[in-house]
């Protein structure tokens, strides 16, 4: 009874808290929004079909409607054409309107013939014994197709881009030289009836994401900001806990319920367990968002997995830890203002360490290592595991664990302190 | 002479304080008295509470309440306790219902039984037209005694207030007392009380002890007191033990 009285009062204070009840519900839900928004072209870039890809089409042949195509058919670029000098191609690259920028010259296509016929008929008289005519002397200029990349690629961004041009080129050039091929030995065989050399690749590789269970969700902007934001937004919940903390030690009211018998220990489990429901109720209302909001919005929808069960049991856990730290900061601070500095300051160096504003995944090596002693990390890599790798309890049992370690250590941390103070 | 709170060689230092804040004091309350603690601001008054309230713990000495500790019976003596802190100990956003309804059952109450007494007090001390409007509404008169219900819903044996009319009007001030008198005439409850109001506490205790530095500088029964120090009034009594030197420098 008392605990339950304990619960309900803590339920109305902090429903009537306006300010409490922005930073911990419609923070979140902003952020979610306006970062997933802000990052969801950076995510894509990295994954999906979105490179912006000019072509300079000088040659009008059949090079450069192959390379369209193929470019196309790889689904990792959108195509522009445009009938421009090379100077102006270069700028629009420069300036960020396009990633990469390929200029192919005039003739390129007919050169390429004239080339691949020229190879073919070398080769074919080395075996007869004809000579070289001039025509059929190689001409040591190489084709050139001229590409531009705007500066902020990375490197190895580009490496890959410029290998899967050169992969694309050089099935053209095959091609190419097939169909010479085919030309000539039907000058020589003029009867017979050959069927086209067949160029398609004699050696293809398969490719899937290694995760668990045959899942092969990619991660989005979607995946990771949903469940990092809503990570901060429950840590964050330690600057109203601990405010609330602080307001009754400064009125008097934890005075009085430290005179009563037994009560403040029911008080502060009362408030524990209201604020671990706020937690959920948090995880829940982000949920939603993913879910339903940020489709509407023009973005991935949520992916929440088959296991929302366990999904919700890392949430509790994660809010566990966020009512410890909340209880560990009301405890050691000693005015509201120091509280919410300390607790706000902490949390974003927390939250900045543990992959919630920039992912690990794209952290230098130490900062990946570093990242492992925040508790936002181990709340967000259970949830990445849940969400992108089909894990179960078994696999993101340590992460749990962590969270429910940092959750005693807090909370003995901060009853250990309360004795150390009225020992004193 | 029957004794509910007996104090004996009580003392506390605290962790790197230059003097104990409380130095080897003495004294009983009787059953049914109103005992006024009295003395200079950083004498030692609510050290000495915080100790009586089981809050912390001293370096030397004892104090039992109806014969039992807070070491070895801390939850009767608890029990036994009602506390009125100089501060408006309540959430200003929860209504005068709401805060008493919540205090009460954090002492084991009722809810029936609590219903009943807390409608009767803030009827008794007239806030029943205002039992379900916020207590950031009320005025400090109003919070006072809202603050003074909160202390005794569980009909305490013994009843704390520090100051527990600083900064209140006269009515609400005469209220207060009016109720505190009645109290412990009618029900026979004893009260500690603290202040800086002199002339309310000669009025109002039966039973003072002045504290000052620490120690315990005179104690006895109100009227005695002035006669045996050949004062007009309390107010006389305190200036002539305590000195007119400021304190709190």
């Amino acid at each position: 009874m008392k605990l339950l009285y304990s619960i309900y009062k803590e339920y109305k204070v902090l429903t009537r808290d306006r300010a409490g009840l922005a930073i911990t519900f419609i923070m979140p839900t902003v952020l979610i929004l306006i970062i997933t928004l802000i990052q969801d072209t950076t995510f894509r870039s990295v994954s999906e079909a979105s490179v912006p890809l000019l072509i300079v089409d000088r040659d009008n042949d059949s090079l450069a409607s192959s390379l369209e195509k193929s470019l196309a058919g790889s689904k990792f670029f959108v195509i522009t054409k445009k009938n421009i000098t090379n100077e102006q191609a270069k700028n629009e690259v420069a300036h960020g309107s396009y990633l990469i920028g390929i200029v192919i010259p005039e003739n390129t296509s007919k050169n390429l013939r004239k080339k691949s016929t020229q190879r073919i008929s070398k080769l074919l008289n080395s075996f007869t014994g004809d000579t070289i005519t001039k025509d059929e002397r190689i001409d040591t200029n190489r084709l050139q197709l001229q590409l531009f990349f705007d500066p902020i690629t990375k490197l190895s961004f580009k490496t890959t881009i410029s290998n899967s041009i050169s992969s694309i080129i050089s099935q053209i050039e095959m091609q190419s030289m097939a169909t010479s091929l085919n030309q000539k030995m039907q000058e020589n065989f003029p009867y017979a009836s050959p069927q086209k050399v067949e160029t398609a690749p004699l050696v293809t590789t398969t490719e899937e994401y290694a995760s668990y269970n045959n899942s092969t969700i990619i991660p989005n902007s979607v995946q990771h900001n949903v469940p990092a934001w809503t990570l901060f937004a429950m840590f964050f919940i330690c600057i109203p806990l601990a405010g609330n903390i602080i307001k009754e030690r400064e009125d008097g009211s934890a005075f009085r319920l430290l005179t009563m018998p037994g009560s403040y220990m029911i008080v502060i489990l009362g408030k524990m367990l209201t604020y671990i429901s706020v937690s959920l109720i948090q995880f829940g209302l982000m949920l939603c968002v993913g879910l339903y909001i940020l489709p509407l919005m023009g973005l991935p929808q949520l992916n929440v997995g088959d296991n929302v069960l366990l999904l919700f049991l890392v949430a509790f856990s994660a809010g566990l830890a966020a009512t410890g730290f909340g209880l560990l900061v009301g405890t050691i601070s000693n005015s509201h203002d120091q509280a919410s500095l300390f607790g706000a300051v902490f949390v974003i160096i927390l939250a900045a360490i543990g992959g919630i504003w920039v992912p690990t995944f794209v952290m230098p090596e130490i900062m990946k290592q570093i990242s492992v002693i925040s508790p936002l990390n181990w709340g967000l890599e259970a949830f990445y595991g849940i969400f992108l790798r089909n894990f179960g309890l078994k696999e993101i049992y340590p992460e749990l664990i962590r969270l429910w370690l940092f959750f005693l250590a807090t909370l003995s941390t901060s009853f250990l302190y309360q004795k150390y103070v009225r020992m004193r | 002479m029957e004794i509910l709170v007996d104090i004996k060689n009580l003392s506390k230092k605290y962790k790197d304080a230059p003097r104990p804040a409380v130095n080897d004091i003495s004294f009983i309350i009787e059953k049914g008295s109103v005992f006024g603690l009295l003395g200079p601001n950083g004498a030692g008054k609510t050290t000495l509470i915080s100790m009586l309230c089981g809050l912390f713990s001293q370096n030397e000495g004892t104090i039992s309440i109806n014969g039992k500790t807070h070491q070895s019976n801390s939850k009767e003596c608890k029990q036994m306790i009602g506390v009125v802190p100089q501060e408006i100990a309540l959430y200003p956003k929860l209504t005068a219902w709401e805060n008493l309804m919540f205090l009460g059952h954090m002492y084991g109450i009722k809810t029936s039984e609590l219903k009943e007494r807390v409608t009767k007090n803030l009827s008794i001390l007239g806030l029943h037209e205002n039992t379900h409007q916020k207590i950031i509404t009320y005025s400090g008169g109003m919070k006072r005694r809202v603050n003074l219900i909160a202390g005794l819903l569980h009909n305490p044996q013994l009843l704390i207030l520090d100051e527990p009319t600083v900064g209140v009007d006269v009515q609400s001030k005469q209220a207060i007392i009016e109720y505190l008198k009645n109290l412990n005439t009618e029900l026979g409850m004893t009260i500690l009380y603290t202040s800086h109001h002199l002339e309310e506490a000669e009025d109002f205790c039966s039973h003072i002890a002045i504290i000052d530095d620490g120690k315990l500088i005179t104690q006895g029964k109100t009227k005695q007191l002035i006669s045996e120090n050949d004062c007009k009034s309390i107010e006389e009594v305190y200036l002539k033990i305590t000195g007119s030197k400021f304190r709190d420098k």
